[in-house]
């Protein structure tokens, strides 16, 4: 057997390797809040805006908005359903859920009302006020309001996957069905395309 | 490892009255000694008995406060976070475990991409010095483990998130090792059937119920797991509901099951308890020493003279003539699987007059067996061309040591990097310990209600080892309810 087949060089250069793997302090850069920043490739807070994005617009520029004014000759009231995340991320639906609604209700056009788990809490808090509260505020049970529509989704992905490569498509559906006869009045769809390159080698 | 080492490096006297021209000599024996005190002389695995203890005391607190110890670590982070998931599991906290294995999760996509400071470093000191991303049976495991946190907390989609998962990772395995004799998970397999189904997904379970189908017959075949009576229930009734009338006919002939007028598990009006146990614990890798020491180069020498125990470093060089180097020490470490003990065979539980035996479901035992014997070839080849290289360098500092005309600082030098040579070569005994050695798994239709559920834990003599109750356990309609524990010895 030979045993100078390394140098001592080669030898030191590769035990020098070893120190260079030292910590840096931790860095902290704000950055606006629409600035797209990929990391991993998975669902992230870009995605989220762009979907909401996409849905604000179009669900106020529908037909089913002017429909039910002209006819019920008042604003309709929705109430948040249960947006389904059939995905293979676990994603936080009530980012986009939430811009949504903020965007309804800022646009004056349509009312919403509190979504089943909300309301738990709201009656609790009327049962109080009805035990503790003075006459004049006190607010009686049974005058809630009744929605008109409710709003429903789902999140699909596609992902197809070869090597160090992904290429992920994401589908959002958001649905209003009507209470009253079931009929779904808008649909939005928003689709997300990202191919992913996984790094084989890091320092 | 012995004290040889450190008694070494604490002789600063004389090494300051050494010639400068042996500077640049002992930096670099400096730097082996730095590798050498870095890595720590225990393996991985001979840490563990102390968690294991506890664990088998139930003193789950204690075993994470243990496990915190090693939060530390920067090699070992995936161990830590599958490790405190597992605990936290054990503890029944399934929020907590999901955050942990989570994070687990991130950390093996984020070492996707090998280290090459890293890789460098193992090639000169051990495989240990690798950040540890899991085996691939370790990584399809998180996310077993995570849909059955889920599972216990009522999650269904979350659930099903994980079930998307194991597809994914199964198919970049697959992808990756065709050959390699773990390429489908059955449990997990069997696992998303059964979520899927629950969900009213009948096709996506009749899709998963025929690739658990596929990944039994190769169990049965490589780890010798029989495929589960459940299993072939669960495809009958879903083929028959979706009118698949020929598979339908195939596997009946196959199971040899007669066609029944009716029957309702998970379907009908009644709920389902299905109870997983997480029996015993994975085997645990110990090293095993192969190698001794070598003459110079001129002589061949038979290096598996005392496989087991390398003759002491320091009484080596003490036999040895002062005139010529000490002998040029090779030291090879491999890991084996050892397995730990289990008393318990599987579990029955009884629910109000009713009862069912655990079926075996998953040998983690075989099967992490399998994934070590399909490494070794090239674990060993790491460990040969180590050993080279250290030789190498062993070698380069005698020659360095020649040219100086201090004897005492030539022996020192030589001897130092003998023993860094040896202690440092370690093998790498790292996997996922507190996984259970085997899954078993029983189910039971019950109509809707609340329940205790009582489990006894059987020996393989069929003797009550223990007995549990789980009150109020709540069967729902249509819907299953998910119960597990975890036996360790």
């Amino acid at each position: 057997m030979n045993w100078s087949l390394f140098s001592t060089k080669s030898a030191a250069v590769l035990l020098s390797c070893a120190f260079f793997a030292g910590g840096c302090a931790t860095s902290v850069e704000r950055v606006e809040v629409d600035k797209t920043i990929d990391l991993s490739g998975a669902w992230n807070d870009t995605d989220s805006q762009l979907v909401s994005a996409e849905m604000m617009q179009d669900v106020l520029a529908r037909a089913w908005l002017e429909d039910f004014t002209r006819d019920k000759k008042r604003q309709p009231a929705v109430i948040v359903g249960e947006v389904r995340n059939l995905s293979h991320e676990h994603i936080n639906v009530n980012t986009f859920v939430s811009d949504l609604e903020r965007a309804m209700i800022n646009s004056n056009r349509v009312q919403f009302v509190a979504s089943s788990t909300e309301r738990q809490e709201i009656r609790e808090e009327r049962k109080d006020q009805d035990l503790n509260a003075a006459e004049a505020t006190r607010k009686p049970m049974g005058e809630e309001k009744g929605a008109d529509f409710m709003l429903k989704g789902t999140i699909n992905t596609i992902i197809d996957a070869s090597g160090k490569t992904q290429l992920r498509f994401y589908q959002v559906d958001l649905t209003l069905i009507s209470l009253a006869d079931n009929r779904k009045v808008w649909v939005g769809q928003k689709k997300i395309k990202k191919l992913v390159e996984r790094s084989k080698l890091t320092y | 490892m012995p004290q040889n080492p450190m008694s070494a490096l604490r002789m600063p006297g004389r090494m300051e009255s050494l010639p400068a021209r042996h500077g640049r000599f002992f930096v670099r024996l400096a730097a082996l000694a730095c590798v050498l005190v870095l890595s720590g002389c225990a393996t991985y695995s001979s840490s563990f008995a102390k968690i294991e203890q506890q664990l088998a005391g139930q003193q789950y607190d204690d075993a994470l406060k243990t496990i915190e110890e090693k939060s530390k670590s920067k090699t070992e982070r995936v161990l830590y976070l599958l490790d405190k998931g597992m605990v936290l599991r054990m503890k029944r906290d399934f929020a907590a475990s999901n955050e942990s294995l989570e994070a687990a999760k991130q950390e093996m996509e984020r070492l996707y991409a090998a280290s090459v400071s890293e890789n460098a470093l193992s090639f000169v000191v051990n495989d240990a010095t690798v950040s540890y991303a899991g085996d691939d049976y370790e990584q399809v495991l998180v996310h077993l483990y995570m849909a059955l946190n889920y599972l216990e907390l009522g999650e269904r989609d979350e659930a099903r998130v994980e079930a998307l998962q194991v597809d994914i990772k199964l198919r970049e395995i697959g992808e990756k090792i065709p050959e390699s004799k773990f390429t489908e998970d059955a449990l997990a397999r069997y696992l998303t059937g059964m979520i899927y189904e629950e969900l009213g997904e009948w096709s996506d379970a009749m899709i998963a119920y025929r690739k658990a189908y596929e990944a039994y017959k190769k169990y049965q075949d490589n780890f010798s797991v029989a495929m589960p009576d459940m299993l072939k229930h669960d495809l009958v009734r879903l083929a028959q509901r979706e009118g698949l009338t020929d598979e339908l006919a195939g596997y009946r002939k196959e199971f040899g099951m007669v066609p029944e007028k009716k029957k309702a598990v998970g379907t009908g009006p009644e709920g389902e308890l299905v109870f997983v146990l997480n029996n015993g614990l994975a085997p645990i890798k110990r090293e095993h020493v192969v190698g001794t020491f070598a003459p110079p180069p001129s002589v061949a020498v038979d290096t598996s003279r005392r496989p087991r125990r390398p003759a002491p470093p320091m009484r080596v060089i003490a036999n040895t003539r002062e005139t010529t180097a000490p002998p040029v020490l090779i030291h090879i470490a491999l890991p084996y699987y050892e397995s730990r003990p289990c008393h318990v065979s599987s579990a029955r539980i009884s629910v109000s007059g009713k009862q069912a035996d655990t079926q075996l479901m998953e040998d983690i035992d075989a099967i992490a067996r399998s994934s070590l014997s399909a490494r070794m070839p090239a674990i060993t080849a790491r460990a040969v061309a180590r050993a080279i290289a250290k030789g190498a360098i062993q070698e380069s500092v005698d020659k360095a040591g020649q040219q100086g005309d201090d004897a005492g600082a030539k022996l020192i030098g030589s001897l130092l990097v003998r023993v860094a040579a040896v202690a440092t070569e370690r093998a790498d005994t790292r996997s996922w310990l507190t996984l259970p050695a085997n899954v078993q798994l029983a189910r039971l239709t019950l109509p809707p209600g609340t329940y205790d559920v009582q489990m006894e834990l059987l020996g393989s003599d069929g003797r009550v080892m223990a007995t549990r109750v789980f009150p109020q356990v709540t069967i729902r309609k249509e819907r299953k309810t998910y119960l597990t524990q975890h036996s360790v010895p």
